[in-house]
């Protein structure tokens, strides 16, 4: 009966966050003891770098799958949003203003690549899957035919210096990631955002406004990938018509091994940022060990087939 | 507990035992890496490529490791699946691990930038291997580079020779790589700088943009055959995608053997074991080969070099040689897909 008790507890709403913070500690108390390397201050700052604008991804995508849908355009988002910014600070002679309408313009392309998303589920009911496959392929497409797949080069020393500042980016994520939790948790949009997740239909007869829900979720799905994609832009210092290309998997990763559900209805920030933190830290150590590449990928993948297969046992359950 | 739930439970078990064990024996693995660590005295190098996805890459990655055994000196290895973020984050893990020097191939000519400037701010010396990055003042790395233009040259020259024997005008393809990549470019140039010297032989009606990609390269090819089916002389900016280009020569019936009356005269660029069994079976005129012996060889000594404050050139080139069918036999050992293939 104990043991039963247990399960349960362990199988409630927030058990993977907690365990996978656990985990996520267990592992970097570990890779400090045994790992060369791991506990420096140029190693955290390592791990900032690669993983804010993770983060900022898997908390866009954590949003939708709660919704009951997945985004699969955020990458190319990304990659546009850079392309198109880079090109507007450079051609506008890369002074402060430029880089303002650079970045509005990359933040415009998040809000406008979400809506044609949020419009394709909620109105055309589209599945989410086709939608944003579709428009991934269509924006990646629209990256490389405008930079006729050239990289964006001498981007403004503003934007450059600012954007490597890990204590501003950090901050930044930190801010976005805390709204968002409060979103979700505080405001009714929260409490209707489960429930279309849950039960589509369910929400409706209830009088929660799903459309709107669900066209709000992709926008902010895709405003998150942009600001990734400034934060990358910043970091490698070029405009890149290919940028995050094969980040989605870790990014599908990182919100799964948080806890979000890809049925739906389940799934918070922390989660993401857990998830995201250990699958960051898992490949840190992994690097640092010198452990082939192949391994690296396979372990990778094992991790989140084991988060894949506890979501359905989950979904089992409920 | 209801008995309809007894399954899932036992798999719930069987997950928590896989994370278990996989968690404790990523510590255990951790734990002897440290034992085997202090006291090491040999010098280690830092290998970081973007990608292994192909042979040409599998067998460098090869040649480099085994030039450093013979060196008797140690290395680390990273791939960063074709993600520059990645790879970034690879270089400043090398340089907590505070190895004495790295070899490199980038992602491309830009996005590296930041990852040679993190090497540089550490003292540590930076090779590019077979790919160059951008000239920046705060970036500073030998190349060691094949001489892809003039190699391009040479290959498509012997390839418009054999256009010239047959008599007639050739309508020519052109598979070019990712033009982000400036290998990719310079063998495109290369290809041009050869075939309009021969306007009255070579007419060039499609080039096909593969990104270095399979997928984009066998529908380019599809569509262009489709369009200009009297095409017969097609010239790969690499060999890796002549799986594609063959696939779709055989579903538009254009793929014969040298001699055959309707032979499609081909020509690529690395020298890989596809190109070198299609070299033997008579399929294949003529291929561009980077000696990628020679390529790990230089860009080891460079670096040693380098972290011995000795001089050394920005630029190091692989002249590389043509292998076609009238030398086949000659310099095949120096092929490096006639020693990797089955």
């Amino acid at each position: 009966m104990v043991l039963e008790g247990f399960n349960r507890s362990w199988l409630g709403s927030n058990w993977s966050q907690h365990v996978l913070f656990g985990l996520t500690v267990l592992l970097s108390v570990g890779a400090a003891w045994g790992i060369p390397g791991f506990a420096t201050t140029w190693n955290g700052q390592t791990l900032l770098i690669h993983g804010l604008p993770l983060v900022l991804l898997a908390v866009g995508l954590t949003l939708v799958l709660i919704s009951g849908g997945i985004d699969l355009s955020i990458t190319s988002v990304m990659a546009l949003a850079s392309v198109l910014g880079a090109k507007i600070m450079v051609d506008a002679g890369g002074g402060v203003p430029a880089v303002m309408l650079g970045l509005a313009a990359m933040i415009g392309v998040g809000v406008l690549v979400g809506a044609i998303n949020g419009i394709s589920v909620a109105v055309f009911r589209m599945p989410s899957f086709i939608a944003t496959l579709t428009l991934m392929m269509l924006v990646s497409g629209a990256a490389i035919l405008f930079t006729r797949s050239q990289k964006i080069a001498g981007l403004p020393d503003t934007f450059i210096t600012t954007g490597q500042q890990l204590w501003l980016t950090g901050s930044l994520v930190l801010v976005l990631a805390f709204l968002v939790h409060l979103g979700l948790k505080k405001s009714i949009y929260g409490r209707w955002l489960y429930l279309v997740g849950l039960n589509r239909r369910a929400a409706e007869i209830s009088g929660v406004p799903v459309k709107p829900v669900i066209v709000g979720v992709y926008i902010a799905s895709g405003i998150l990938a942009a600001c990734g994609g400034v934060l990358l832009t910043a970091s490698l210092e070029t405009g890149d018509p290919v940028m995050g290309q094969n980040i989605l998997l870790d990014v599908v990763g990182a919100a799964v091994l948080g806890g979000a559900s890809l049925q739906g209805g389940k799934g918070s920030v922390w989660g993401a940022v857990c998830g995201v933190g250990f699958l960051v830290i898992l490949g840190n150590c992994l690097v640092l060990m010198n452990v082939h590449y192949y391994y690296v990928t396979i372990v990778k993948g094992g991790v989140i087939l084991a988060a894949a297969v506890l979501d359905t046992q989950r979904s089992t359950r409920a | 507990m209801s008995p309809d739930l007894a399954p899932p439970i036992k798999m719930k078990y069987f997950v928590r035992l896989s994370l278990s064990v996989f968690i404790g024996g990523l510590l255990m693995f951790s734990g002897c890496s440290r034992e085997s660590k202090p006291g090491a005295q040999k010098a280690v190098i830092g290998i970081s490529f973007e990608t292994l996805e192909t042979e040409f890459w599998a067998a460098g990655l090869e040649a480099l490791q085994q030039e450093l055994r013979n060196r008797d000196i140690e290395s680390v290895v990273s791939i960063a699946d074709g993600d520059a973020s990645r790879q970034l984050q690879h270089i400043r893990v090398f340089v907590s691990r505070g190895v004495d020097g790295i070899i490199m191939v980038p992602k491309d000519l830009h996005t590296s930038l930041p990852a040679i400037k993190t090497a540089n701010a550490a003292g540590i010396p930076v090779v590019l291997f077979n790919r160059p990055a951008a000239t920046h003042d705060d970036a500073h790395a030998v190349k060691v580079v094949a001489d892809n233009r003039r190699l391009t040259q040479e290959t498509v020259s012997y390839l418009i020779e054999r256009a010239i024997d047959r008599g007639g005008k050739h309508l020519a393809m052109v598979v070019v790589g990712d033009l982000g990549d400036s290998n990719a470019v310079a063998r495109r140039d290369g290809f041009y700088d050869a075939v309009t010297k021969h306007p009255e032989v070579i007419s060039v009606v499609s080039e096909v943009p593969s990104e270095w990609t399979q997928e984009k390269a066998r529908s380019g090819v599809t569509n262009a055959l489709q369009a200009n089916p009297e095409i017969n002389f097609i010239f790969s900016s690499s060999d890796f995608l002549f799986p594609s280009i063959v696939a779709a020569l055989r579903a538009a019936d254009r793929y014969h053997p040298i001699g055959h009356p309707q032979h499609v005269i081909l020509g690529g660029f690395d020298g890989d074991a596809t190109a070198y069994k299609m070299l033997r079976e008579g399929y294949l005129d003529a291929t561009g080969v980077q000696d990628v012996y020679f390529e790990a060889s230089q860009a080891v000594q460079a670096v040693l070099d380098m972290k011995a404050g000795k001089q050394v050139a920005d630029e190091i080139l692989d002249p590389g040689f043509v292998i076609h069918q009238d030398n086949l036999a000659e310099m095949a050992p120096r092929m490096w897909g006639a020693q990797v293939g089955p």
